[in-house]
């Protein structure tokens, strides 16, 4: 029994945490945080985070990190925009959008696997570049495009609303699904494992350690990429900020969930959980009329305590 | 039995990292299930002339005959193909992973689609833990609950496993309790009886004597003997290391 106790997964501890937010946001905000509305709302900005976090958490488990993709979603949702505004389908512009979201990706990966430059540095590099590329571009102006109007069908789609649900919150629940499956189920996912848990030792055993992690990138890039489209077509417009400091919620949703900053370690269930309560504590404070500028104060305190109440877990079952 | 061709050949092998010239001219022979013990005192090019074998390092001259046929050993993977099979201590499993996927790391069983085949692999796993005397319960235990010998029992039952023609052991008992090299040493004595030759690197030459048929000793970058186990001793192999 106390063995059992001792193993709790690590889902189950965080799960345990969003529980006990949704408790706390209820009583303090007199319940309106369990409101349709507010849940709606949270449905509607959770997956954006969440399928960026999933392409990080992915790659953090493979050893690297990725500090662009707020500014790689945006320069792709960018290109969507441009897009629609010059008449293309929107299929073409959403594909062209998650192509460039790959190709940022294998930039990065190549130069931080082949030219051996730890990926904190390139990716604060494509970062700025990225975010600078869009300032030239828009000049800072916001780009409004309805593409409900224009484009009905791609939009419901895409972000529309199905009963409750944004339609995105679907694409979520897909892409999670698909990436526990690639993670836990495919060759491909014991490859990327092993990668970030002993470089030396899969190398030896003939898998081409470079490959998975530029792939992971890739991924990375790609489901910034998409990310970015679907706020964008939400938003019906795009702004140069757009996406600015997702790099850093990504992380901290992949670690609350359990993922290592040293690879190895991580699941795609933790970083879900990690996603939600992220997005509990954003609407959870407004509605329990907290001022908005303890959010980011709250959410720092809340990654480190994580991380330092694992650290003593490990250390305790360690001796 | 002479006549037979060896498992691999190597012929005037170098190796120069920039100025530093880490093997020397290396050659020599390995038949098919002979143990060969590689000692020599730390920088004398052991590890990098393992390295050339596996796979890591390309060498800069010299020649490499696999089964009479000349090969360019290019990735640690063509080395694996060739049936070459490298057994680090720190460098062969990974601990935040279950035994079994550690096992068919690279070699995955999968259905269709690339899809884990997590039964077939967790039963044959199973099968190679207890033939090799491992009390291992389960297949999906986490590698770093394992102790030091049974790592290197997963690891070299692993290339039993795949059939691998020659196992390269790189100071497989550093670290381990006097009754877990006893283990390991009994592992390389299995992969004899398989017809498995091994390379036994080690600075520890009571470790490597027991279990070895012939001994290479290396001294700065140069192979300085090339001696079947009964025409030395111990204390020769000492004095010769000691010597250079």
């Amino acid at each position: 029994m106390l063995k059992k106790s001792i193993s709790i997964p690590r889902e189950a501890i965080i799960g345990g945490i969003s529980g006990t937010l949704i408790g706390i946001f209820y009583a303090t905000s007199r319940g309106t945080f369990l409101t349709p509305g507010v849940i709606q709302t949270m449905l509607t900005s959770a997956p954006e985070l969440g399928i960026i976090a999933l392409g990080v958490t992915l790659l953090m488990i493979a050893g690297e990190f990725d500090l662009s993709v707020g500014s790689c979603s945006a320069l792709a949702a960018l290109l969507a925009i441009s897009c629609f505004q010059w008449g293309w389908s929107p299929y073409v512009a959403l594909i062209l959008a998650l192509g460039a979201g790959a190709v940022m990706g294998l930039v990065n990966g190549v130069i931080s696997v082949k030219g051996g430059i730890p990926s904190f540095i390139t990716t604060l590099g494509s970062m700025l570049a990225w975010r600078g590329l869009v300032y030239v571009v828009t000049m800072g102006r916001v780009i409004n495009f309805n593409v409900e109007k224009q484009h009905p069908f791609f939009y419901t789609l895409l972000v529309g609303n199905v009963t409750v649900f944004p339609a995105h919150f679907f694409w979520f629940f897909g892409l999670i699904v698909l990436a526990f499956l690639f993670l836990n189920r495919h060759r491909f996912g014991n490859h990327i494992f092993a990668t970030g848990g002993n470089k030396e030792a899969a190398r030896a055993m003939g898998i081409n350690v470079d490959m998975v992690k530029i792939a992971c990138f890739i991924l990375v890039g790609i489901l910034a990429a998409l990310a970015g489209v679907m706020r964008a077509t939400r938003i019906r417009g795009f702004y140069a900020q757009q996406g600015d400091g997702m790099e850093l919620m990504a992380i901290a949703a992949a670690v609350i969930g359990g993922t290592s900053l040293f690879g190895g370690a991580g699941t795609v269930i933790g970083t879900f959980f990690g996603t939600l309560v992220i997005t509990f504590l954003e609407y959870g404070l407004i509605v329990s009329r907290v001022s908005g500028y303890w959010y980011r104060v709250i959410l720092g305190s809340l990654v480190v305590l994580v991380v330092l109440v694992d650290r003593l877990w490990m250390v305790r079952r360690r001796s | 039995m002479k006549e037979q061709i060896p498992f691999i050949e190597v012929r005037e092998v170098h190796k120069w990292y920039g100025k530093v010239h880490a093997v020397k001219g290396a050659s020599f022979t390995i038949n098919q299930g002979e143990i060969i013990g590689l000692i020599g005192d730390n920088g004398a090019g052991k590890s990098t002339l393992i390295k050339i074998l596996a796979g890591y390092h390309r060498p800069d001259a010299g020649e490499i005959y696999i089964q009479g046929e000349r090969v360019n050993i290019k990735s640690p993977a063509h080395a694996r193909s060739l049936g070459i099979e490298t057994v680090y201590q720190e460098q062969a499993l990974v601990d935040l992973m279950s035994v079994t996927r550690n096992f068919f790391m690279g070699r995955e069983i999968t259905t269709r689609g690339g899809f884990l085949d997590f039964r077939k692999m967790d039963a044959e796993c199973m099968d190679v833990i207890r033939t090799m005397g491992l009390s291992i319960s389960s297949p999906k235990t986490l590698v770093k609950q394992l102790s030091g010998g049974e790592k290197q029992g997963v690891a070299i039952g692993r290339a039993m496993y795949f059939k691998a023609k020659l196992v390269l052991l790189d100071e497989p008992t550093r670290n381990l309790s006097v009754k877990e090299v006893q283990k390991v040493l009994d592992f390389i004595k299995n992969l004899k009886e398989l017809g498995i030759a091994a390379i036994f690197v080690s600075h520890n030459i009571y470790h490597v004597f027991d279990v070895s048929d012939r001994f290479l000793v290396m001294a700065r970058g140069e192979l300085i003997k090339d001696a079947q186990k009964e025409t030395t001793t111990i204390e020769e192999l000492i004095s010769v290391i000691t010597r250079h």
